[in-house]
């Protein structure tokens, strides 16, 4: 399943080039990842979503050869599609083939990549899907995710990592097509570009992928880093009020812990301690689910990771030189909603003063060793945990995690969770119907009593005693209310 | 001890890919095992030929198919999650140590014919990963106080559902198009049902003694492995288990005498979603019904469709359409689905589907089309097949049928034989007014 760091062929002749993860093999499919960092960070500030639509028009439109039907049509026998995915720093383009089709998939790929047809029916489609996306999946049929993206713009706010990669409608409905292709002129260069392939491909096969790549301008190097936000002062809470049944609730603050640092996978261990994502080992899900029955799970993450709900694994190619610590408290009932929140920083306030235990600390540890190889498992996951890596400047990231766990020690992650976590100047973000009402619970002070449909345990009844009273440090000016159809429009 | 060697020779794939695609050959590329313990288990074996990384997926043959007791659906979901509440040996904290230690990745599903519990780790864990399944599926035991905390987070569960305007359209489309037969309910249950389950801890004990018992189970073992053995530690871990006697009186769905229609209304702010189904019959290898509906799906409904082409690239009336043919035990409903971008052209989106209908009912599809389509079938399989956990997981959804792994290439055999009038046939067979269930899921008037 894992290759050999020294198969994989990392090659960047120049700086002014583009970078290549090859990793050839038997496979009878040729899996390519193409990067490029022209991300949402890049975006002109007064279209927000330019990086997106950009991205999602190369991926989803005709070249110039070729109409979108007659591409769609083109593809179709072969079963295989391009995949994109756009966020701050990177847009990541993604497919695979059989060997067989090797040839044609990859002229067709090619082309959508560099001989886009920028047709203006298309941009109308791809543009109005981008709106239907902001109003309908997400604001209308999925309110975790809402949940996430609201806190991401609130924590970042006032960087160029605060507005949403997609935009907003109304900037979407101010970008034209030109603003894409000045876009695409200007930050689809080779600079940007980090080319990942896998399987059975030949030598010249690759060689000639190279070839055709180096048509990009040469681009002009990495942006300057900014610094990061501080913009938190204290405790913020977003309430976007809708019609739902449920509350869903997310909690974070930005955090310099990347995999830059050596912090790193200590920072990992802790926050799959905490709430290793879809799993019933964290103390979140343990707490909050399995022992009182609040909701389907907790979480927590220390880096962006959107899409939770669709997958178990995270998404590579999210790099960001700042990344996203966060809780995520799946939808509770709306009556419990104030104490799972006080229950969630309760466990963070906890784990921050008292540190982690011993046998968690020993037993994620050892989850950890091994669960990293279930991360690269598939050829494509492997080709992305690789350009990540070139981002971060770090090795293969599996022996990355795995050296440093070797030798961390338990006071070494206490002191990484002083040194990165906090339990104050925190951004709440909740999607639910009484959005009033529960301003009022977070600002009021006053406890949020819970009862059950079973007997629990005197140590649960008595440390509920102390949750419900859990002291949320929001005035009434610190939370807003946020009616839906508003969130992303402008 | 039966053994049956059903053995077959890996083949080449991009031979068999680069022949023509009319002729039949063999799509399910690994050597598999099969064999029948003496209680009636089932064990699948397949070693692929990726390196270190062993998945073991077990499946109950119960889904919410089996969910005939009235005002107790949404069970068998509910043992997927209490499956996780241990047994005297291996407490839940236990066992979650247990499979954290070992850097497991574990997880179940549910769907209407079974539950699947699923484990991904490293090749020498399989002895602890098969001792501890083989214990929570004889000797699960958990407390009323327990069941009634699971089953909140199984509500829990829907309220988290209940966000995407799917959910609700997939309730009102069941619940409308059938009237005996279990696909009435959701895999989730009636909400109502959910609701009760805290009152429900007897049930649920003879729930769990009737179905999870060895004849409804099939342990597959798929990556790096050797089936000898595997053969060894199930018999170790899993040979005293005790068949069962229980068996299911699954109510038969009448005859549909017409057509059906209603509106689902959404609260908030969406965009139209036109359903229209029909009933087709169970899952079939032997006959060209399945393979035609399959093959129908994407000819008519896919991004390659003439259909897909007119209402999603040139008039931009939708911008989602698809159709999902249904693998299942049990007739079951052929669905075509489309998201209409202005409640104005709900209207119009419908007749187009419909006319589509008509047309494939009424003359044979285009065989270079045709042709394509059998193509991206192979393809798509083949595609998948790029990890242990993908072929476990595909045996898994067979098996779930009460197939066995051989299933797969007969099912591709017809596929591969299809003509254009074996569609137009299937069409005119199923594709019916007669048939028909019509769902229209609509936001409030005035909303944008």
């Amino acid at each position: 399943m894992k290759l050999l760091w020294a198969w994989l062929l990392v090659s960047s002749v120049a700086a002014a080039q583009m970078r290549v993860v090859a990793m050839p093999g038997k496979s009878p499919l040729v899996t390519f990842r193409i990067m490029f960092t022209a991300g949402s960070a890049t975006d002109p500030p007064d279209k927000p979503g330019t990086a997106y639509l950009t991205a999602r028009m190369l991926a989803h439109s005709g070249t110039k050869q070729l109409t979108y039907q007659q591409l769609l049509d083109a593809l179709f026998p072969m079963a295989a599609g391009v995949d994109v995915q756009a966020d701050k720093e990177m847009v990541t383009f993604s497919g695979s083939t059989h060997v067989d089709n090797l040839e044609q998939y990859y002229q067709l790929l090619r082309a959508m990549l560099l001989d886009p047809g920028w047709r203006e029916e298309d941009f109308e489609r791809v543009k109005q899907d981008a709106i239907n996306f902001l109003r309908v999946n997400l604001r209308s049929n999925n309110d975790e995710e809402l949940a996430k993206e609201v806190l991401e713009e609130n924590i970042y706010k006032g960087t160029s990592y605060g507005p949403y990669s997609v935009g907003t409608v109304s900037s979407l409905e101010s970008i034209t097509l030109d603003d894409l292709k000045q876009f695409y002129k200007a930050q689809y260069s080779q600079t940007n570009l980090t080319l990942g392939i896998a399987g059975g491909y030949t030598p010249s096969f690759l060689e000639r992928v190279k070839h055709d790549f180096r048509s990009l301008p040469e681009g002009s190097g990495f942006r300057p880093r900014e610094k990061p936000p501080a913009l938190i002062q204290h405790n913020r809470a977003i309430i976007v009020q809708k019609d739902t049944r449920s509350v869903a609730i997310s909690i974070g603050f930005p955090t310099l812990g990347t995999r830059m640092t050596r912090d790193y996978p200590a920072l990992l261990l802790v926050s799959s301690y905490l709430g290793q994502h879809r799993s019933s080992n964290g103390v979140l899900y343990k707490r909050m689910r399995e022992i009182r029955g609040l909701n389907y799970g907790d979480y927590a993450y220390i880096e962006y990771f959107p899409r939770g709900m669709f997958q178990f694994e995270p998404s590579p190619n999210l790099a960001r030189h700042i990344q996203t610590f966060q809780i995520w408290i799946r939808p509770v009932e709306p009556p419990t909603a104030t104490f799972a929140l006080r229950l969630a920083l309760y466990e963070l306030d906890k784990l921050y003063n008292e540190g982690i235990p011993e046998e968690g600390f020993e037993q994620t540890r050892d989850f950890l060793n091994k669960y990293v190889n279930l991360l690269t498992r598939t050829r494509s996951a492997e080709l992305g945990y690789a350009i990540d890596s070139i981002y971060y400047g770090i090795p293969d990231y599996n022996d990355f995690v795995k050296t440093r766990l070797a030798t961390l020690t338990r006071e070494e992650v206490n002191r990484v969770i002083h040194r990165y976590l906090r339990t104050d100047k925190l951004v709440i973000v909740a999607v639910a119907k009484q959005a009033d009402e529960l301003k009022r619970q977070l600002t009021s002070g006053e406890p949020s009593p819970i009862t059950y449909n079973s007997p629990k345990p005197p140590e649960i009844l008595a440390e509920d005693k102390i949750v419900e009273k859990f002291p949320l440090h929001l005035r009434p000016e610190d939370v807003t209310v946020a009616p839906v159809d508003q969130v992303f429009e402008k | 001890m039966k053994f049956l060697p059903a053995v077959c020779a890996a083949l080449i794939l991009t031979a068999q890919l680069s022949s023509a695609p009319e002729r039949p050959a063999r799509v399910f590329p690994y050597s598999y095992h099969l064999e029948e313990l003496p209680d009636g288990l089932h064990l699948v074996t397949v070693p692929t030929d990726f390196p270190h990384v062993v998945a073991v997926y077990i499946v109950v043959r119960t889904g919410s198919r089996n969910e005939v007791a009235p005002g107790h659906t949404g069970f068998a979901h509910l043992f997927e999650h209490l499956m996780f509440r241990g047994t005297e040996q291996y407490p839940a904290d236990r066992y979650n140590s247990a499979l954290a230690r070992i850097g497991a990745y574990s997880n179940a599903f549910t769907t209407n014919d079974y539950t699947c519990f699923h484990t991904t780790f490293s090749k020498e864990d399989l002895e602890t990963v098969l001792t501890m399944e083989a214990d929570r599926f004889q000797n699960l035991k958990y407390s009323e106080a327990d069941f009634r905390t699971e089953t909140l987070a199984v509500l829990g569960e829907y309220n988290k559902n209940s966000a995407n305007p799917s959910q609700k359209l997939r309730e009102v489309t069941a619940n409308l198009a059938f009237e005996k037969h279990t696909y009435k309910h959701t895999v989730m249950g009636f909400l109502k049902d959910i609701q009760d389950m805290p009152n429900q801890y007897e049930y649920s004990l003879r729930f769990f003694q009737r179905y999870y018992r060895p004849e409804y189970t099939t342990i597959i073992v798929a990556g790096d492995v050797r089936p000898k053995a595997v053969r060894d530690l199930v018999d170790k871990h899993w040979g005293s288990w005790k068949r069962g006697d229980f068996r299911p009186e699954i109510p038969a769905e009448p005859a549909q005498d017409g057509p059906r229609a209603t509106q689902a209304d959404w609260p908030d702010r969406t965009l139209p979603l036109v359903s229209i189904s029909y009933k087709v019959p169970g899952y079939s290898d032997t006959g060209k019904d399945t393979a035609a509906l399959e093959a129908l799906a994407l000819l008519a409904f896919s991004p390659a469709s003439d259909l897909y082409q007119k209402l999603v690239v040139r008039e931009r009336k939708a911008d989602e359409l698809s159709a999902d043919n249904p693998l299942r035990v049990d007739p079951a409903l052929f669905e075509i689905r489309a998201r209409v971008k202005s409640p104005a052209d709900v209207d119009a989106v419908r007749e187009s589907i419909l006319e589509t209908v008509a047309s494939l009912r009424e003359r044979p599809v285009d065989a270079a089309h045709l042709t394509a389509v059998k193509k991206h079938l192979r393809y798509a399989f083949a595609g998948r097949l790029d990890n242990s956990e993908t072929v476990a997981d595909i045996l898994a959804s067979y098996v779930g049928l009460g197939r066995t792994p051989d299933t797969i290439d007969k099912f591709y055999t017809q596929l591969a034989q299809l003509t254009p009038e074996d569609i137009q046939q299937a069409a005119a067979k199923y594709l019916t007014a007669n048939g028909r269930t019509l769902v229209t899921l609509m936001p409030p008037e005035g909303s944008k």
